[in-house]
């Protein structure tokens, strides 16, 4: 298999670098064009997210494959910064180690949030752009078939999805969920419209929520986060009449002092009747006083408490980390072991048909000359065919459990094959 | 099928036993094979009980289209129901460990199946269409009062991990605060009104009784048994059903978190307490003719007039 990987990502380069080689989605098919202008015997992927920009690039003949300083060149150009600037902080991979690591990011092993969803979803989507551009990809067809499948299984035999790590997905996601059934008929109320309260309601979304009110000190900011992921605003007056009303609450304001104090609690605590209250003070300083965790049907959750499921199911996934890893091994020998017969069958076909034809014309030639019965010559038939059997045998084993690591070895029989018996391209 | 005669209670107690054994198991290892082996075992350990009760515990369709029984084989069948609800959820939240709350609950009522008397219910008792309906009511009413205990329990420990914020533990998984609220909401009302059809019932069986009795014999005195243990302490549990649920229903409050789990565990105490009376007192079961004791309030006429004055 001739794959060759170069790339950056956040294990080894800064956010400065990714940016500069980042790609938008649009840009990528000009790229890839450009490519196929110099390298038309090639195939190519290019994948392009936050935290690593990877170009892949394969084909049937080596030769007609860049080199990976060209590779690189190739790259920095495009983004118009020069090669050499960039190579010591880039990696690169050949074959196996590049059909591995593909496997890796696929299953998001290679991700800064170790088990995240999103990255196969970009994989995929890398994989359909290359095809639009060139329709003629079969290696990369393959490869990419493959990494998917093996991603599949990876979330399929592990748990390294199964638990959730920031703390928005935690609180909406997790927490949420052992105390309420659905979100679709809850009221909820988000205090504060930042970056956190952003990410909640992606999740709050998510999880089928509709009845979503906003309240932030200005208005217009509220509003424009409810039009952006939708929720009505409400002037900040009205907090504590919406807090009366409210199942869930979020809060994540940038308040230097508690917005809703234990006085404010009273006030609205008759007309809540004690109906379970889960409130999710995700502020740094609180934005709730402590002592409204002590209510009769409220659940005060802090940060800090988020903070340690966040970091255990952290561990959890690292756990899974070495299953993950030999499922993608085992993955990536099949896949190479594949990839070999599927080279090697041609020859082999070849040389079958070669051999029966042979056997065939020896065959009819003995048999013209002999006087048998029907059952003699079955026998004949059937001794002709076991000698071709048994003379095939051992060169095609050879071939086909040839270890994957050998694979030049393989490439070098495969050739003498075919120059023993020759054997046509 | 003559296999099927060899099923006895140890079968589906020993499939129940198994299927809470592999629930327990969550502690030690993880594997995603344990859900189908629990609902597989659970399905076998139905099967059986079902056998079991058809074909052993003496419950089947009298010449008259009643189905009879005994004390036994109706707590049996209480299990059976709490033993489905229990597959279903099972089935519906395989990360649950509803299993660990009910299962045990299931085997208690297979205990108490075992232990209560396994005459059939007095001839009489046992063949009229009301004493149906009175066994039917009592034994889905009670099977509604065990599954809204487990409920309540399960509340009230899912509560108090999250007011602790216990972090969620991959082996310790309870269904949703608001899932738990409903459930024992809805075991407190259908019990409520099961047991309230099943106490009046009775009360009716007594009545006709008493009339007939009268009319065959006019110096007969006969009043509805409230000396009865078993009839008494129902009117308790029932009333404390009532009170529960108007509590529930009238008090908004109380249609909150923990006051309706605290209603159902109680409801489950006093349910407990009927059936240990029941188990002590005898009631419903043929009488022991050769101590000539008779029940004071028990219809003793033959089944077809009983059928035509309550049809």
């Amino acid at each position: 298999m001739n794959l060759q990987l170069v790339g950056c990502s956040h294990h080894e380069s800064g956010i400065r670098l990714r940016e500069q080689l980042a790609f938008r989605e649009d840009q990528v098919p000009g790229f890839l064009n450009l490519f196929y202008e110099t390298y038309p015997e090639s195939e190519a992927v290019l994948l392009s997210t936050c935290n690593r920009t990877e170009f892949y690039v394969t084909g049937r003949n080596p030769d007609a494959l860049p080199s990976t300083d060209e590779m690189i060149e190739l790259l920095a150009r495009h983004r118009g910064i020069n090669g050499s600037t960039v190579r010591d902080s880039m990696f690169h991979h050949r074959d196996r180690q590049a059909v591995f690591h593909l496997f890796k990011v696929a299953a998001s092993l290679d991700s800064m949030v170790l088990g995240e969803a999103q990255i196969l979803s970009q994989v995929k989507q890398a994989y359909q752009l290359a095809a639009e551009t060139n329709d003629a990809i079969p290696f990369t067809h393959h490869v990419f078939q493959a990494a998917i499948r093996a991603a599949r299984r990876v979330s399929r035999e592990t748990k390294i999805h199964s638990s959730r790590v920031s703390i928005p997905s935690v609180a909406i996601c997790s927490l949420a969920k052992r105390i309420f059934e659905r979100l679709d008929n809850k009221r909820i109320l988000v205090v504060g419209a930042g970056k956190m309260a952003g990410e909640t309601l992606t999740y709050l979304n998510e999880e089928g929520a509709r009845d979503i009110n906003l309240v932030n000190r200005t208005f217009a900011t509220a509003q424009e986060l409810g039009e952006r992921y939708g929720g009505k605003a409400h002037p900040w007056e009205e907090l504590e009449s919406q807090l009366g009303m409210s199942d869930l609450v979020v809060s994540t304001t940038a308040a230097r002092e508690p917005v809703v104090t234990g006085g404010m609690f009273d006030r609205i605590e008759a007309s809540r009747q004690q109906r379970p209250l889960l409130i999710l003070d995700l502020a740094i300083p609180r934005d709730f006083d402590l002592e409204i965790g002590d209510r009769l049907n409220v659940y005060l959750y802090s940060i800090d408490d988020l903070k340690a499921e966040c970091e255990r199911n952290r561990r959890a996934r690292k756990s899974e980390w070495p299953k993950a890893e030999r499922i993608l091994m085992q993955e990536t020998d099949d896949f190479l072991q594949q990839m070999k017969r599927r080279e090697g069958g041609p020859a082999i076909a070849q040389l079958r048909r070669q051999v029966n034809e042979v056997k065939e014309l020896e065959l009819r030639r003995l048999l013209n000359r002999l006087e048998i019965d029907e059952e003699q010559r079955k026998e004949i038939e059937y001794s002709f065919n076991r000698v071709v059997n048994k003379i095939l045998h051992p060169p095609m084993a050879s071939l086909n459990n040839q270890n994957v690591d050998e694979e030049e070895q393989q490439h070098s029989l495969l050739d003498a094959l075919k120059r023993l018996f020759q054997l046509g391209d | 099928m003559d296999w099927l005669d060899g099923i006895s209670i140890t079968c589906f107690a020993a499939s129940y036993l198994v299927a809470l054994g592999l629930v327990v198991s969550r502690i030690f290892f993880r594997t995603s094979l344990r859900k189908y082996l629990v609902i597989g075992i659970m399905v076998a350990g139905l099967f059986a009980h079902t056998v079991y009760l058809m074909r052993h515990a003496g419950m089947e369709f009298s010449s008259g289209g009643v189905w009879t029984g005994n004390w036994s084989a109706w707590t049996l069948a209480a299990a059976w129901c709490v033993a489905t609800a229990c597959l279903w959820i099972v089935i519906r939240q395989p990360q649950s460990v509803v299993g660990l709350f009910l299962l045990p609950l299931v085997l208690l009522l297979v205990g108490i199946g075992t232990f209560l008397p396994g005459e059939s219910f007095s001839a009489s008792d046992s063949r009229s269409v009301w004493s149906m309906v009175h066994g039917l009511c009592l034994l889905l009413g009670t099977a509604a009062v065990v599954f809204g205990f487990a409920a309540g329990v399960m509340y009230l420990m899912q509560a108090s991990r999250l007011k602790r914020k216990v972090g969620r533990s991959e082996w310790f998984r309870l269904p949703s605060l608001e899932w738990l609220q409903n459930a024992s909401e809805k075991a407190l009302v259908v019990s409520v009104a099961l047991l309230g059809m099943g106490l009046a019932s009775g009360l009716f069986i007594n009545l006709a009784g008493n009339r007939i009795a009268t009319e065959t014999d006019p110096n007969a005195v006969r009043v509805v048994a409230w000396s009865d243990p078993v009839v008494w302490t129902s009117g308790v549990l029932f009333l404390w059903l009532v009170a529960a649920m108007l509590f529930n229903r009238l008090y908004q409050p109380a249609r909150q978190g923990r006051k309706v789990a605290y209603l159902v565990v109680a409801s489950f105490l006093f349910l407990m307490l009927e059936l240990g009376i029941v188990l002590w007192s005898g009631h419903g079961a043929t009488p022991d003719v050769s101590q000539n004791t008779e029940p004071v309030a028990r219809c003793e006429l033959p089944s077809d007039q009983i059928h035509q004055e309550t049809v």
